[in-house]
């Protein structure tokens, strides 16, 4: 009776364990040795100080198919022709438009700040107050059944000490650095921290339509413990696009 | 001339971290309406100063050398970005005298771009990380 009572018990505890463990895999909820990515984070820069092997490797050849490639280096030609002459051409953040996916990931030297909880990664950008969600141990929907949009639908799942996560739905207009791109532009990010105050995120940018690869750079941030995030609201946006698409500073007669 | 090899190191080092802020780095927009090759100076009086996004504005009524008072618009970071060089809020107000040190816009206007504001209380300030007074032409080329 008693020899029966510990299998009983043993099978028991054996149940709990299965369900944790299944539960963890299917709801991609962390062990103990998932990473807390929580707090804001700023550019990792190299330079001075810093440790080379923390900076972010280079970004791969971007490799474009040639009827997208030809418009795209000849419109950052016109874009540096114009610049060189002082006369910017206008871009969407000129309206103060978001920067959406995967931009705003990294704007300058504002930070981001990650609110991880066991379901959702929440990422805000301080420049323009960008928010993303990421839905971990959701599966992803088809790319077509997603409304495109600045930030797409973003699902996640744990692969040991990685984050990983899947981006789809990304409209047409929100541009990396002017790269063209079509409705099929698939996003997977790995997140992980090469060091206790150090985060990389590697980008790869796969489109079957544009690129002839997939395209992958690397963000590297430092952790900014006692940082709190500024309010970025553009209510006083002065640029002005004029009749000939260049960008122009409004100055005040008084 | 030979260049020591710790010299070459750092310029390395510093081409290399240019190459990646270009790579990476996006902004509002792009500097290019402001000389950045002139620096002209302007002592005058603050009509308003704005700490608003995505730019701050330092306006000013400036006379010129006949006496004439004229209004020039002058660009900052964010406050953001100007916080992170110890830039506050109140640091001026209606009515200081403030002298700035500018780079004009290219198209003639009368504004400019901030590379360093002495202000009232005899503080000097740049005008973000990279864009302090030390290093008046500092920074990276998108920022």
């Amino acid at each position: 009776m008693i020899r029966s009572e510990k299998a009983f018990l043993r099978l028991v505890l054996f149940a709990i364990w299965s369900a944790a463990v299944l539960s963890s895999f299917v709801y991609g909820q962390s062990n103990t040795n998932t990473p807390d990515f929580s707090g804001a984070w700023g550019p990792y820069r190299g330079g001075r100080g810093a440790d080379p092997k923390l900076a972010a490797p280079p970004a791969t050849p971007l490799a474009m198919k040639p009827e997208y490639a030809k418009p795209y280096e000849a419109r950052r030609a016109a874009e540096a022709a114009a610049n060189n002459r002082g006369e910017p051409l206008a871009t969407a953040s000129s309206a103060c438009v978001p920067y959406g996916m995967p931009s705003m990931m990294s704007v300058a030297v504002y930070p981001i700040e990650i609110i991880q909880t066991p379901k959702q990664v929440t990422i805000i950008a301080e420049a323009f107050s960008e928010v993303r969600r990421v839905y971990v141990g959701k599966p992803q929907q088809k790319i077509d059944d997603v409304p495109p949009g600045y930030y797409g639908r973003s699902v996640g799942r744990w692969e040991s000490d990685t984050l990983v996560i899947d981006t789809v739905g990304i409209k047409q207009s929100v541009q990396y650095q002017r790269m063209p791109h079509s409705d099929q532009i698939h996003i997977i990010e790995r997140m992980r921290l090469v060091a206790p105050d150090v985060l990389h995120d590697q980008i790869t940018i796969e489109d079957p339509v544009v690129l002839e690869k997939p395209y992958t750079y690397t963000l590297a941030y430092r952790r900014m413990p006692d940082y709190e995030m500024v309010e970025f609201v553009c209510d006083n946006n002065r640029e002005y696009v004029d009749d000939q698409g260049v960008v122009r500073l409004r100055v005040r007669e008084k | 001339m030979t260049v020591p090899p710790a010299r070459i190191f750092s310029l390395a080092m510093l081409a290399a971290a240019v190459v990646a802020a270009a790579g990476t780095a996006l902004a509002h927009h792009s500097f290019a309406m402001f000389d950045q090759t002139k620096q002209i100076t302007l002592s005058g009086t603050v009509s308003a100063f704005e700490w608003t996004n995505p730019h701050a504005y330092i306006e000013i009524d400036v006379p010129d050398e006949k006496g004439v008072v004229k209004h020039w618009s002058v660009e900052m970071g964010s406050p953001s970005i100007l916080m992170q060089s110890g830039w506050k809020f109140k640091d001026l107000k209606h009515g200081d005298k403030v002298t700035v040190r500018i780079s004009p816009l290219k198209d003639g206007k009368l504004g400019g771009l901030l590379v360093q504001a002495t202000l009232p209380d005899g503080r000097v300030m740049g005008n973000g990380p990279g864009r302090g007074p030390a290093q008046p032409t500092a920074g990276a080329p998108n920022q």
